[in-house]
């Protein structure tokens, strides 16, 4: 079904079948919203591929996929869009594949770069939510600068181990740096030692799902200026207040 | 004074004794959180996020009698 239809039917308060599991939660207008709703997800490795799956089956109606890498091996562990067979193509293609496979009423743009000072301000400009599914701690500072200049609220989300942690921060807020020191030479946390396993993505990614539905339908409560940490080894799960 | 001090993940190392990385050290008044990490070997560059009864704070903060101390590194990977 081509989004423009969807949104007639819905408009009428027809809910095509694709969508009645969201309209309990999110109402009709709520499913509106997110069909209308322009997402950029940064990153399209594990916590990306499962964002720009949940965001594409919950029916957000556009999602830039940014992404310059490749996938391989190593990504088989854990990365949803990572498969036997695509070792070697770039994740923002691979993304936009999956997209066109699940909902056709979803616009997906792939854009093969990676994310730089140069490019940043241009392709996160125009979205009404940004997505941080990045892998390293000075690129998810650039995505918090951008957001903050352009006032787009961003999702942000990040995984080591057994550990994740998610916040949600809007226009006016401080950016990232309240939780990332910059030092130099270091742009990586301990996911250098602890790796990434399977479910963690998994875990943090629906968090942040939710997180760009809440932000587009105004359903629920934020994590906003709360950041969710948990540590599933231990079963700890807090929300601390990010001031 | 004692400070309740609760170490995230890696910096669970530093406290071997305890599994949840959860233990009281007894402080002077007016200690900052960085002279705890200081008197408890814990090195600086590994902590990101400071929170004092879970709010974040800074090194600089200063501590206060029975206030809980979490100390979590940086959580980075996608």
């Amino acid at each position: 079904m081509i989004l423009q239809k969807t949104i007639e039917l819905l408009e009428k308060g027809e809910v095509p079948q694709r969508y009645l599991r969201n309209i309990g939660t999110i109402g009709i207008e709520g499913q509106l919203c997110l069909l209308n709703a322009k997402v950029a997800v940064v990153g399209a490795g594990g916590l990306g591929g499962n964002i720009i799956e949940s965001l594409t089956r919950q029916g957000v109606g556009y999602l830039r996929i940014i992404d310059g890498d490749n996938f391989a091996a190593h990504n088989l562990n854990r990365q949803l869009l990572a498969t036997e067979g695509n070792i070697g193509v770039n994740k923002a293609l691979a993304a936009v594949r999956r997209i066109a496979e699940i909902n056709s009423d979803v616009s997906g743009e792939a854009i093969p770069q990676m994310l730089d000072e140069e490019n940043a301000d241009l392709l996160l400009s125009g979205m009404d939510v940004v997505v941080d599914a990045l892998d390293t701690i000075s690129s998810r500072l650039l995505v918090s600068k951008i957001t903050k200049k352009r006032g787009i609220p961003l999702v942000h989300g990040a995984i080591a181990g057994f550990t994740g942690q998610v916040t949600t921060l809007l226009p006016g807020d401080i950016g990232l740096e309240k939780i990332y020191k910059v030092s130099v030479g270091s742009d990586k946390g301990i996911e250098i030692s602890l790796g990434n396993p399977a479910a963690t993505p998994a875990l943090a990614a629906a968090i942040q799902s939710q997180e760009v539905v809440k932000i587009l339908t105004g359903v629920g409560e934020l994590l906003h200026k709360r950041l969710l940490y948990f540590d599933t080894e231990l079963n700890i799960f807090e929300i601390l207040t990010i001031e | 004074m004692f400070i309740e001090v609760r170490l995230y993940a890696t910096l669970r190392r530093y406290a071997p004794a305890s599994l949840a990385g959860v233990f009281s050290v007894e402080v002077p008044m007016d200690c900052t959180v960085a002279e705890l990490l200081n008197m408890i070997s814990i090195d600086p560059t590994e902590v990101h996020i400071i929170m004092i009864n879970g709010v974040n704070s800074k090194s600089t903060s200063a501590l206060h009698e029975g206030d809980r101390l979490g100390l979590f590194p940086p959580v980075g990977g996608g």
